[in-house]
């Protein structure tokens, strides 16, 4: 980060930091540094030059007087203006509508609204919605994100209705949801499912649709976050994926070891945990790729392509 | 000569603290920081570069026709916003856990944005995000980048090797950006050909903004540009578009319009089932997409893509008879 762009972000942090410093209080440096998305001792710096801040004359009345002592912030005197909150600038605004369209919110979408008609004076929504598109605007799967996010803090178990791609079957099911995940856009929650009694990973567009218990639970476990399964111990699906296939990428199979022949044809180890997820992208290389291990992936793969071809017909 | 950070607060917190308008003159004269020995025309760029500065972080300052200075309150002080429990939460964790992500390119101003709005506390919950997972910081760094520029209005360049592996340097007038399936894509007017194009970032290096005469725009964007067009799915890319038809179950109808992503038109029928009418240029992509999607997912128009479907499954089952 150049000289510049340091001071631009030091004074940016040091006048969001202005409206939390009430006088006669004593904050938590950690819970300002949380709120300014910045390191403690960083924070720490910007509130000693602010320390030094005011208006003229610069008396001790016109100055903003606050003491670090070890962990925390005493406010001896408040600033003395700009002790509300002022608007995004259009840069800040633009960060936050993508961060809400990441999160399945369009640029018109009522709470995107809202906040810019609240925080924003000088952004345009149309132009920011001619020219970034950070997500997939789902409406439906932003309700059930707001739900889940909102269930996951105050410990309230949901029904759901679900959609797994695995199996390719629809089941409902109670849940006891215990983290989020996005994983290159798609939104998953890490849940105890009380059906299988276990902790598994949704993913939200597939969850039709979602409706709180009423019940609460207790988070018994700490859940990581990632979503990326770990392959140790599972069976391994030996693919060949001729040049020109789809899905050849190892991004596309979590955990592979890809391994290219001389006929520009990749030869794939994928650990699994479903066979009829590998069976199906294996079909949709439409004979372009070929399970070649386990009989029980070529098995699901036969089932795939038979189902498939049935409700062509029927 | 005191932190430029203070001498910024103490200039926004003396025009916030003054409701007339005050001379740049009066604004040096105040003790604000501006170093005394300094000629005019030196104060005067710092003056000039400190106003930027405040309006960067969302100051408004007015200024009348004598040259005068004052806050714009109206243009200042966000107004309160209320938020449900619902709204609240997804603020706190989607947009909290964003920015730590190295990938998502406008972390630092989310940071501030949470901030302003006072919800930056730590998220209660457990939350991650990866949107890209190859090159993440690159990427993030030159979606950044090219996002200033389409803000800017100023030409990029950088080198790209397309999927061919063939390389080469382009000028663009970016248009748009937008994320697809853990990519960054530019969408913008490539100079040497007058073609809008798009790029994906991962294949993009050495991304840099035009840097002479940064305040004067290089190009103007048609007004009726939408980057959302150009956000397809992958079958929708290809030379000669034309419209299909793909069946979902009446099980599965309610997928349709999470898989659609927004592009095309869902019709629900009396029977339950839903049929999506979707313009499409690789009649292949689209025939393996349904296989993917399934069950309960099939193409019924045209027929080029029907019979890709059928006979590519059919071959399928006989190359794993055993």
């Amino acid at each position: 980060m150049t000289a510049r762009k340091n001071t631009a972000m030091h004074t940016r942090r040091m006048l969001a930091l202005l409206p939390y410093l009430k006088q006669g209080e004593t904050l938590k440096l950690a819970e300002l540094a949380a709120a300014v998305g910045a390191p403690e001792a960083e924070v720490a710096a910007d509130l000693t030059a602010l320390s030094y801040c005011g208006v003229p004359p610069f008396t001790p009345d016109e100055m903003i007087d606050l003491a670090i002592d070890g962990d925390t912030v005493t406010v001896y005197s408040a600033p003395p203006a700009l002790d509300r909150p002022v608007r995004l600038a259009p840069r800040e605004a633009r960060a936050l509508v993508a961060a809400l369209q990441a999160a399945g919110h369009g640029s018109d979408d009522p709470l995107v609204t809202r906040l810019l008609a609240a925080a924003s004076a000088e952004i345009d929504p149309a132009e920011l919605a001619a020219t970034l598109r950070a997500g997939d605007a789902s409406a439906p799967v932003v309700g059930i994100y707001a739900m889940l996010a909102e269930a996951i803090e105050s410990g309230s178990k949901i029904r759901i209705g679900y959609f797994s791609a695995g199996s390719g079957t629809h089941s409902d099911r109670v849940i006891c949801p215990y983290a989020l995940a996005n994983e290159r856009g798609a939104w998953y929650v890490k849940a105890l499912c009380e059906s299988a009694g276990d902790v598994r990973t949704f993913r939200l567009d597939r969850i039709r649709e979602a409706e709180p218990t009423g019940e609460r639970f207790e988070r018994s476990q700490s859940v990581s976050a990632s979503v990326i399964p770990d392959g140790e111990g599972l069976p391994l699906a030996v693919l060949r994926l001729a040049p020109g296939a789809r899905h050849t990428e190892e991004r596309d199979w979590p955990g592979a070891a890809f391994n290219l022949k001389q006929n520009g044809a990749v030869f794939a180890e994928v650990p699994y945990s479903s066979a009829t997820w590998v069976a199906r992208r294996v079909a949709a290389g439409l004979g372009m790729i070929d399970a070649i291990e386990t009989p029980e992936v070529r098995a699901a793969v036969r089932e795939v392509a038979q189902r498939a071809l049935a409700e062509l017909e029927g | 000569m005191p932190d430029p950070g203070e001498r910024l607060v103490n200039l926004a917190l003396f025009l916030a603290k003054t409701p007339r308008f005050v001379s740049a003159e009066e604004l040096r004269s105040e003790g604000l920081g501006y170093p005394e020995d300094q000629d005019e025309a030196a104060f005067l760029r710092m003056f000039e570069r400190d106003k930027e500065a405040l309006r960067a972080a969302g100051i408004a300052i007015e200024v009348d026709e004598d040259e005068c200075y004052r806050l714009d309150r109206a243009g200042t002080f966000a107004t309160e916003v209320m938020l449900s429990a619902e709204e609240t939460a997804t603020i706190r964790t989607a947009v909290a856990a964003l920015a730590t992500d190295e990938s998502f390119p406008f972390a630092e101003d989310l940071t501030i944005a949470l901030a302003k709005l006072g919800q930056g506390a730590p998220a209660p919950v457990s939350v991650a995000t990866t949107l890209v997972d190859e090159d993440p910081r690159a990427q993030g760094a030159s979606a950044a980048l090219t996002a200033e520029a389409i803000a800017s209005r100023k030409f990029v360049a950088f080198d790209y090797t397309n999927a061919k592996g063939e390389s080469r340097m382009h000028e663009v007038a970016p248009y748009g950006i937008f994320f697809r399936e853990g990519r960054w894509y530019l969408v913008g007017l490539d100079t040497s050909i007058g073609e809008i194009r798009v790029y994906a970032l991962k294949r993009a290096t050495n991304m840099r903004v035009n840097a002479t005469a940064p305040k004067t725009p290089d190009f103007e964007r048609p007004d009726w540009f939408a980057v959302a067009e150009y956000s397809l799915l992958p079958f929708q890319y290809g030379p000669t578009p034309f419209e299909a038809v793909v069946r979902f179950s009446a099980e599965d109808a309610w997928r349709a319009a999470r898989l659609s992503g927004g592009n095309g038109t869902i019709a629900e029928q009396p029977d339950g089932c839903a049929l999506w009418r979707i313009e499409v240029g690789d009649p292949r992509g689209l025939a393996s997409w349904c296989v993917e999607h399934g069950p309960g997912v099939v193409p019924l128009e045209p027929q080029t893509v029907v019979d890709i479907f059928r006979v590519g499954l059919t071959e399928v089952l006989a190359r794993h008879d055993r």
